[in-house]
């Protein structure tokens, strides 16, 4: 069975996958595997991105969104004609010749991978490009190939297991059992920039202890430029406390990582 | 299902042919691909694999190891997506299919030249267009003499060799008796060109050469990188593609730290950055001076290195200390210039003087293209050098642009060449090198027309020694060395007006009568086309046979590639070598300009001028189409950077007048003594005759943000603004509610709400010199106090020389240039406020030019691709079939 595994955590933003999956669908007609794209407003692979943070504590990753090729696809069982169906190499398509535009699918998907193409009348998305894996000449999809940081990884799960073992897939309550596994999307972050405001210099060394609703503690230390990160935080309450000798214990209660933190430059006193 | 399953589709193209789709041009290739043509269609272009017909192994591929980690080259390319997305280009609804001629231009009438930007095109016959072109020159070389011509190889182009944009004009011109050229500043090294020079000498456009074998130096040693004000996630697309992204992501995995100094959260900060300093466009210099401060008082630089490798530090450190002036150059100082926490200064200093640290660039941004920029550029050298520049992993690295493992044949990597012949480079040296009779620098060409006679010191000129700064040159030169103002432009991928400085001055100057004809060449119309008065169409690099020499670093591998026609023209578009042959025809120089030579000879010169005979011979290069040259056995033996310079000064002296590095110039103190802009010793300049464009300024009171403009992601300068799969991203544009695309003006929440603005408001940033329409995106990708916009959006007048939705920046920047005796351009950190767009604001527009406003708002207009070829066009015929070539 084919799978893709994407890392998060080495994908630039470029939407290289994003534009070759225009570049191979639109105004390509691939019958029987997909007609052709509409020049824009159609993603069938979709970059999204995502910003976390304040000035200047920001970071910034990228979800590459594509069908997410399901066990428990939604979409084949919404179709009332059959016309959406599993290849026996686990690859979901929407048969284009088949399709009579009743948009079912395009609302069964809870990953907006489904899209309608108005002029056609049928509904269309990742055909994790089966029509160049069945011509023989090529090993990957066009994203796949175009992935300049190889963020996007296809094979056969088998030959993935090690790197699925580690990954999540999205939305997991919804019990779609996809074939698209991400690894090192990233949580929240609290974040900080420790100084003093007397000799106006950065406090290096500073303890930070950060303790969650449970109990459950992690430190951080103070590096060169005074900054404290704790990153992979779930969302929930915490609080702070920093310690730096000589100085005063800076506590803050009740951070909600519903949103990541930076709590900018903060002032110890002696 | 059974239908799906039975049938089977043909994948395979009818030919691939390789093509160099990164946009640098000037002959150095990069971004390579392979395009599928299918029934005289462009299929697909992807990733040029380069073991598709050798073995990789024959590559010898280079490794590079810290921490019992290794970094290796892949073997295909890694291109950029404007590269992947290129065939939009060829088919974009702005190709120009046509000669055109303005409608109100008559060369036997009226000219009305004060309608240039404002009056629509027809269609004419190549035959028409170059009678009335050759019959042009005749005439103006016969009332004005040859130098009447001034030929503009100007900005950007794609890389093509035989057919190269740029100005083959210019070779034209040179059987004919000489032009005047435009000589192309370097608009993307200002800082470095004008400034650093003066410090470590020549340079590579004043950056850091020699700059050999910096990769494997910097990694074996190096424990923090400063990115200062560099964007391996952007720039790099523009030149060969992605491998900086990888060697990104791969130093924070074997623990190099990054930090990234620049007003803007840019791409690269928002995935590699460990630390973000948010620094005030152009005050980078206060910044640098705090640190010299720093390192100064705590005694934290490298002592016995200055003392020996080194002159001026004792001006620099009087200066620095307060001992010249008074003011102490403290991070307290420093603090209120560069919106930097003082405490975070201190940090950075002692960080640095810590640990070992290399400074990386990809060209310069924001950063080096402000008002004196010489001065960060100097600064950046004087610091590297008090911490002993060339010594381990201490370097200024063009990060993969310069560095890279070598490779064995390849005898120079610089970005135009110059193992090519004079036939082939010459029209490009018309951009890059001041080899015209009569001179005008880019940046004054506006001055040019209107403010003559001009003097001025350094051509500025891309390829040319450090001692040309101080030479004097005229405009006109004398009359009886055929000086004269100039009457006619040829001009050749233009760009001018979005590009460089001050771009509603170009759209003035253009309608000055004295010019009396324009003649663009180009594959769309648009910027200066518009100002153009006859418009010849050249065509794409998929539409022409050429060859390209991939010697650009920062490919994984080197390469040279026959680029086979992929399909036939557009309309009745001609290669850009053709275009000018046409006229030559027409001028009886066409045997004289072709030499009777075939695209073959020419591809067959190319390969005779890289002499790559040992390596592979010309019969099975052309039959396999490409060659990739493999790593020299002993690259790792190259001395890194200024390695010999740091082990031995004596022996290995710098080219500056004293063989060191000079923190304090002497020859700039002897050639201009009254200098206040850019003095001997490089300063903190607040104000000065040229530039009022501090938030110290009277005028902050009107325009309170600085602007800062780099390099776009989306585009290479002007080029690719009309790929409607980058357009759809949401920092390529931003859609208005109007329908409209407009270019992004990124501002923080905080101005944002002052001014009521919100994220998607069609908003307007201005000064006194225009006002562009742009597309706000509020978010926290940049600091309070700045307003960031790319700089080269097409330009789309409401007002022309006034008003602009097309988000063309640059029409809004400085008059002036970097400085009174460097002429580069000043297109970032200078004063101007956003605002949003009311309806009172349009009623005012409509009233100063009501005919101009309406045309804006009536022109055919595509929110997909943008701005369209027929909206400036009177021809229905034309209209309707370059929309279905388009479909």
């Amino acid at each position: 069975m084919k799978a893709f595994v994407i890392d998060v955590g080495i994908c630039n933003g470029c939407y290289a996958c994003q534009i070759a999956c225009k570049d191979e669908h639109v105004g390509n007609d691939w019958t029987p595997y997909a007609k052709p794209q509409p020049d824009t407003g159609q993603f069938w692979m979709r970059l999204t991105e995502h910003i976390r943070g304040t000035v200047p504590k920001v970071k910034m990753h990228y979800i590459p969104i594509l069908c997410q090729h399901c066990r428990e696809a939604p979409c084949i069982k919404s179709c009332p004609i059959n016309a959406i169906y599993r290849r026996d190499d686990g690859i979901v398509i929407i048969d284009p010749q088949k399709c009579t535009g009743c948009k079912s699918c395009v609302d069964s998907c809870p990953y907006d991978a489904i899209f309608f193409n108005e002029d056609l009348n049928i509904a269309q998305k990742c055909t994790g490009c089966t029509h160049l894996l069945d011509s023989g000449e090529w090993k990957v999809p066009r994203c796949v190939d175009v992935c300049p940081t190889e963020a996007i990884k296809f094979g056969e799960e088998e030959e993935l297991k090690d790197l699925i073992a580690k990954a999540e897939v999205l939305k997991p309550e919804r019990g779609c059992k996809p074939r698209v596994y991400y690894l090192r999307i990233p949580k929240k972050f609290i974040a900080g920039t420790v100084y003093d405001p007397v000799e106006k210099e950065v406090v290096i060394g500073a303890k930070c202890t950060l303790t969650d609703s449970k109990g459950r503690s992690r430190t951080a230390t103070t590096d060169g430029f005074g900054d404290f990160w704790f990153e992979g935080l779930e969302v929930g309450t915490y609080n702070l406390k920093i310690e730096a000798k000589g100085f005063a214990t800076k506590t803050f209660e009740k951070l909600n990582t519903e949103k990541d933190i930076n709590l900018g430059d903060i002032p110890l006193s002696r | 299902m059974a239908s799906a399953k039975t049938q089977k589709v043909d994948v395979r193209p009818d030919k691939t042919v390789i093509r160099a789709l990164a946009l640098g041009g000037l002959l150095g290739g990069g971004g390579e691909c392979a395009v599928d043509v299918k029934d005289g269609k462009i299929v697909r272009i992807r990733p040029f694999h380069y073991d598709w017909k050798y073995d990789p192994e024959s590559f010898r591929p280079w490794k590079v190891t810290r921490n019992g980690k290794t970094y290796r080259p892949l073997f295909k390319s890694v291109p950029g997506p404007y590269s992947l997305a290129y065939k939009k280009r060829a088919y974009s609804p702005n190709r120009i299919k046509y000669p055109l001629i303005r409608v109100d231009w008559d060369p036997n009438g009226e000219r009305n030249p004060q309608n240039r930007g404002k009056s629509k095109y027809r269609r004419i016959s190549w035959d028409e267009a170059t009678t009335i072109i050759a019959n042009e020159i005749r005439r103006i070389h016969k009332q004005y003499g040859p130098l009447a011509i001034m030929v503009q190889g100007d900005g950007h182009g794609e890389c093509k060799t035989i057919n190269t944009p740029h100005g083959h004009s210019g070779r034209l011109f040179d059987m004919m008796g000489g032009f005047t050229q435009q000589v192309r500043n370097p608009d993307s090294w200002e800082g470095w060109y004008w400034g650093s020079k003066h410090v470590w000498g020549q340079g590579i456009q004043g950056m850091m050469d020699p700059s050999a074998n910096l990769l494997k130096d910097i990694v074996e040693n190096a424990d923090m990188i400063l990115f200062w004000g560099c964007d391996p996630e952007r720039t790099p697309w523009a030149f060969d593609g992605q491998m900086a992204s990888r060697l990104c992501y791969w130093w924070s995995e074997i623990g190099i730290k990054s930090v990234y100094i620049c007003p803007d959260l840019n791409y690269g900060a928002a995935v590699h950055a460990d630390k973000w300093i948010p620094v005030l466009p152009n005050t980078d210099a206060a910044l640098q001076l705090a640190i010299i401060y720093v390192w100064l008082t705590e005694g934290t630089y490298k002592k016995d290195y200055v003392a020996t490798h080194a002159v001026g530090m004792d001006k620099v450190a009087d200066y620095v200390l307060g001992k010249e002036d008074g003011i102490p150059k403290t991070p307290e100082w420093a603090s209120k210039k560069c919106g930097v926490p003082e405490w975070t200064i201190k940090a950075l200093a002692r960080e640095w003087a810590k640990k070992t640290t290399s400074i990386a660039h990809y060209f310069g941004g924001s950063y080096v293209r402000g008002p004196f920029s010489h001065e960060p550029g100097r600064l950046e050298v004087i610091l590297l050098g008090m911490q002993g520049l060339g010594g381990p992993g201490v370097h200024q690295w063009q990060i993969t642009y310069t560095g890279m493992p070598r490779a064995e044949g390849l005898r120079s990597t610089r970005f135009f060449n110059p193992q090519l012949s004079e036939r082939l480079t010459k029209p490009v040296a018309t951009t890059i090198r001041a080899w015209g009779k009569q001179l005008i620098p880019k940046t004054w060409i506006q001055q040019a027309i209107e403010n003559p006679p001009l003097t001025f010191y350094g051509s500025g000129a891309i390829e040319i020694p450090t001692e040309d700064q101080f030479v004097k040159y005229t405009y006109p030169i004398d009359k009886e060395k055929g000086g004269t103002e100039i009457h006619m432009i040829w001009t050749d991928t233009p760009c001018r007006l979005t590009c460089w400085n001050h771009g509603n001055w170009t759209v003035e100057a253009f309608r000055n009568p004295k010019i009396e004809c324009v003649v663009a060449q180009h594959p769309w119309l648009e910027n200066d086309c518009l100002l153009a008065d006859i418009i010849l169409p050249s065509n794409t690099t998929f539409e022409v046979e050429d060859i390209v020499t991939n010697v650009r670093q920062g490919v994984n591998f080197h390469s040279i590639a026959i680029m086979e026609q992929a399909i036939h023209p557009i309309g009745e578009s001609k290669s850009d070598y053709e275009v000018v042959l046409e006229v030559a025809k027409k001028l009886g120089l066409g045997e004289k300009f072709s030499e009777n030579k075939t695209t073959y000879d020419l591809q067959k010169q190319v390969f005779d001028d890289m002499e790559i005979h040992h390596l592979i011979s010309w019969e099975e290069f052309y039959n396999k189409k490409y060659f990739v040259f493999p790593t020299a056995k002993d690259w790792e033996n190259d001395p890194p950077g200024f390695r010999k310079f740091y082990e031995d000064p004596k022996k290995n002296p710098l080219k500056t007048p004293s063989g060191l590095l000079e923190f304090s110039s002497e020859r700039l103190a002897k050639h201009f003594p009254d200098d206040k802009e850019r003095p001997p010793i490089p300063k903190w300049i607040e104000k000065s005759e040229t530039h009022d464009e501090r938030i110290s300024s009277e005028r902050a009171k009107m325009f309170p943000l600085l602007l800062m403009s780099n390099h776009g992601r989306w585009r290479t300068h002007a080029q690719g603004d009309d790929i409607s799969w980058t357009r759809e991203v949401p920092t390529c544009k931003v859609l208005g509610k109007d329908g409209y695309k407009y270019e992004p003006v990124w501002i923080n929440p905080v101005d944002a709400e002052k001014r009521g603005i919100k994220d998607g408001d069609i908003v307007k940033v201005f000064n006194e010199r225009g006002i562009v329409l742009c597309g706000a995106r509020v978010w926290e990708r940049v600091r309070p106090g700045v307003a960031y916009v790319d700089h080269g959006a097409r330009y789309d007048p409401i007002i022309p020389g006034w008003v602009d939705r097309g988000g063309a920046i640059n029409t809004i920047a400085p008059y002036g240039v970097s400085s009174r005796n460097a002429v580069g351009q000043a297109t970032s950190g200078y004063l101007v406020d956003v605002q949003k767009v009311t309806e009172k604001d349009y009623e005012e527009w409509r009233k100063m030019d009501p005919e101009a406003f309406d045309a804006a708002f009536k022109r055919p207009y595509d929110p997909a691709s943008g701005l369209r070829f027929d909206a400036w066009v009177v021809d229905e015929d034309c209209v309707e079939s370059i929309g279905k070539e388009a479909k």
